[in-house]
């Protein structure tokens, strides 16, 4: 088959017994990869009620119809699985080059099956599969053991790590690759530990077959040619998404101590020209990108010793910085260095520790819970060693370990109002009460609060940042666009920055693969995905649905305090229109559950009668669905 | 004098480029900031994040000098 590696592989981590079948067409066409490869196998094959970290959750490493190829940053690969921090569909995806590599050595999809009884690797060497011990890798940090593993094995290798956060299975695990792109959210990170696999190993010397060379290189070509004088690429390349540190404390939408207010004083001191000016080693970019806007970083603090780490970009400086009460880059740096390191998402990990320092404020948690330590705003010591107690789950780390949501469940006394978190995963860098339609997207998202599903920040802005009208159909839109992706598997930042069309890239798809596709059926495989993955949700944790799309209290009611967002809140009231709104768009009933109508249009009619005997199926429509389910933003939201 | 602003992606359209796909060129009073000039065009401010000039990032307080090619980018999201 044209485009893609051409093999499955399921791996059974308890016998150890390995299977190759063929990448059906049929299955890849009509999922596409990554997210859809996800979506579909975890509804079909994990039981309802399986734990998350338990025997019968899978986890799944595939790259997309895009990865390894021409396609401008063809570099991404999806992991996913059952989350532990959300009880629903997984998917976290990340560059590098790992995807690509797997696609060399022939394989569409891995599918770890069951628990291994003691410590493993999975070595792949084009043919040679094997799940080899990994009992001195055990405890490793993910960068250290990445580092080990190509001493071990040759540099041509490509590794996949998880820390000591994953082993224990901290639900906001990540894995780590390339010393730095991270499949982060979900707690993908967690359910790899779970199975007792340490790391992935892979080296692939084959090349993927292609329906039209000339007419793909071509297009590359056209698009390389245009884009390297694109105005925007300089900026890009010189500071990566660390830029937006000053608009976003500008616009009120930058998280400061916990998204208490939305300007963080201080903020130039953690900004992407600090960035620049004070810790930036070099560049770095992912497989067949020409953009990099990796930063490669190195934090000298005195006292500690001197850290190299990728980063920090935007998201991580909002979290680990802005939420945290940090001012100083250096501190970002080391945080974003010890939360790879110990195998942690910076996201998550950053909100949590934000959270644990206001309840240290508050005097909810005490010395006492922290081994005698205080967790001060902005004190590197004392997220240090927060962080270290929740890799560990020690103590306090322990409560912790389960995201703002599930601490906020332990801890009680008021928290959960201010657990910034959707479906128990944690909101991205971005405070929502001046921006009404990224609160609906993080509370409606199908894997929990990220803004890589739908980032309306500039939506809000265009149809108006005071009325909750017209947000709802948008966010759709953006919902189906963004994590079209991650479906794809091509960096999104070329279509987002440097003006390379979505309908591009759906060209590369068919000189890649000889299908006749058009945007309009991608645009419906991604509405399908998010239909399954919203019923999977609803399947395993009961209806109706709209019960979960809930918003923290803060975001709701607490009125900002300062800076220039200084009085937003977003609202009950506007926030129960947007929803009524977003599910109408979506052809769901006032529950929040799809309908038969809607899912038979996608070709899900097997998933209606699963939620039909569940007695989860939405109410009929009296008039029909929505005929466009999701309106694109003139002139153009990203 | 005259200025080149340059842009693409959301503020492509608004920007109106006439010089080649991703360049406007400006005529404007010295001593003008951006954010007169931007006024001017119609471009909503809160829609470009920052100015890019000779390699350094600018506020929208910044007034230009005669030939200065300005990069203008709108908001976007972390990786
Ligand atoms: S733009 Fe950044 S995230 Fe995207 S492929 Fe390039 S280096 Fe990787």
């Amino acid at each position: 088959m044209n485009g893609f590696g051409g093999t499955i592989l399921r791996i059974n981590m308890e016998t150890g017994e390995i299977k190759r079948t063929p990448t059906p067409e049929k299955f890849a066409r009509e999922w596409m990869g990554a997210r859809g490869f996800v979506a579909k196998t975890v509804y079909d094959e994990v039981p309802r009620d399986a734990d998350p970290l338990g025997p019968e959750n899978i986890l799944i490493m595939a790259p997309g119809v895009l990865t390894g190829t021409f396609a401008p940053a063809g570099s991404k690969i999806g992991f996913g699985c059952i989350s532990p921090a959300t009880n629903g569909h997984a998917d976290s995806n990340m560059g590098g080059h790992l995807g690509a590599e797997m696609k060399y050595a022939g394989y569409d999809m891995v599918v770890f099956e069951r628990i291994s009884p003691e410590p493993v690797y999975l070595y792949i060497d084009d043919d040679t599969i094997e799940l080899r011990s990994a009992g001195d890798y055990w405890g490793m940090g993910s960068l250290d053991l990445e580092k080990r593993m190509k001493d071990d094995l040759g540099e041509d290798f490509q590794i996949a790590t998880i820390g000591p956060a994953g082993e224990n299975g901290v639900v906001y695990s990540c894995i780590t690759h390339d010393f730095g792109r991270q499949a982060g959210r979900c707690g993908v990170g967690a359910v790899m530990g779970s199975k007792k696999l340490k790391a992935i190993a892979i080296r692939g010397t084959k090349s993927i077959p292609v329906h039209d060379l000339p007419t793909l290189t071509k297009s590359t070509y056209d698009i390389i040619q245009r884009t390297k004088t694109h105005p925007l690429m300089e900026p890009w390349q010189k500071y990566g998404t660390a830029l937006f540190v000053g608009w976003s404390n500008d616009h009120g939408c930058f998280p400061s101590r916990n998204f208490q207010t939305t300007y963080h004083e201080g903020w130039e001191g953690i900004s992407g020209e600090k960035l620049a000016e004070e810790i930036l080693v070099t560049h770095k970019a992912c497989f067949g990108c020409w953009i990099n806007c990796g930063k490669y970083s190195r934090a000298r603090i005195p006292g500690k010793p001197d850290i190299y780490v990728e980063g920090p970009e935007y998201e991580t400086i909002a979290l680990c910085g802005g939420s945290c009460g940090m001012t100083n880059i250096h501190d970002v740096a080391y945080a974003n260095y010890l939360c790879d390191n110990l195998g942690l998402d910076t996201m998550s990990g950053g909100n949590t520790i934000g959270f644990a320092m206001e309840c240290y404020e508050k005097g909810i948690i005490t010395k006492d819970d922290l081994e005698g330590h205080e967790l001060r705003w902005g004190n590197i010591d004392d997220f240090e060693n927060v962080l270290r107690m929740i890799a560990d789950r020690r103590g306090i780390g322990e409560v912790l370990s389960h995201g703002t949501k599930g601490a906020a469940e332990r801890l009680g006394r008021g928290t959960l109002a201010f657990a910034h978190q959707a479906k128990g995963m944690e909101f991205s860098g971005y405070d929502t009460r001046w921006y009404s339609a990224q609160l609906l997207s993080y509370c409606t998202s199908d894997i929990g609060a990220h803004h890589n599903r739908s980032w309306a920040i500039t939506a809000d802005i265009e149809i108006g940042q005071d009325t909750p009208e017209g947000k709802a159909a948008v966010v759709i839109y953006l919902q189906h666009i963004r994590p079209l992706f991650d479906t794809w598997c091509c960096c999104r930042l070329f279509w987002g920055e440097v003006d390379v069309t979505a309908e591009e890239h759906v060209d590369t798809i068919g000189y890649l693969t000889g299908w006749d596709v058009t945007f309009e059926e991608c645009m419906k495989i991604s509405e399908k995905i998010w239909n399954l993955t919203r019923s999977h949700y609803i399947e395993r944790n009961g209806g109706p649905g709209r019960q979960f799309d809930v918003a923290p209290a803060r975001q709701l009611e607490e009125k900002v305090p300062s800076g220039p967002a200084e009085g937003q809140r977003v609202g009950v009231e506007n926030f129960e229109y947007m929803l009524d709104d977003y599910y109408y768009n979506r052809g769901w009933d006032k529950n929040g559950n799809p309908t038969r109508e809607v899912l038979e249009i996608l070709g899900l009619p097997h998933v209606a009668d699963n939620l039909e005997k569940a007695g989860l199926l939405g109410e009929p429509f009296e008039d029909g669905v929505p005929k466009v389910r999701g309106q694109r933003l003139k002139p153009k939201a990203m | 004098m005259i200025i080149y602003l340059r842009s693409g992606r959301k503020l492509h359209d608004l920007l109106k480029p006439d010089v080649d796909q991703y360049t406007r060129h400006v005529e404007m009073q010295e001593g003008a900031t951006l954010v007169e000039i931007l006024g001017e065009l119609g471009i909503p401010l809160v829609m470009v994040a920052f100015a890019f000039v000779d390699g350094k990032v600018r506020k929208l307080d910044y007034a230009p000098t005669d030939g200065d090619v300005i990069t203008i980018q709108s908001p976007v999201a972390g990786g």
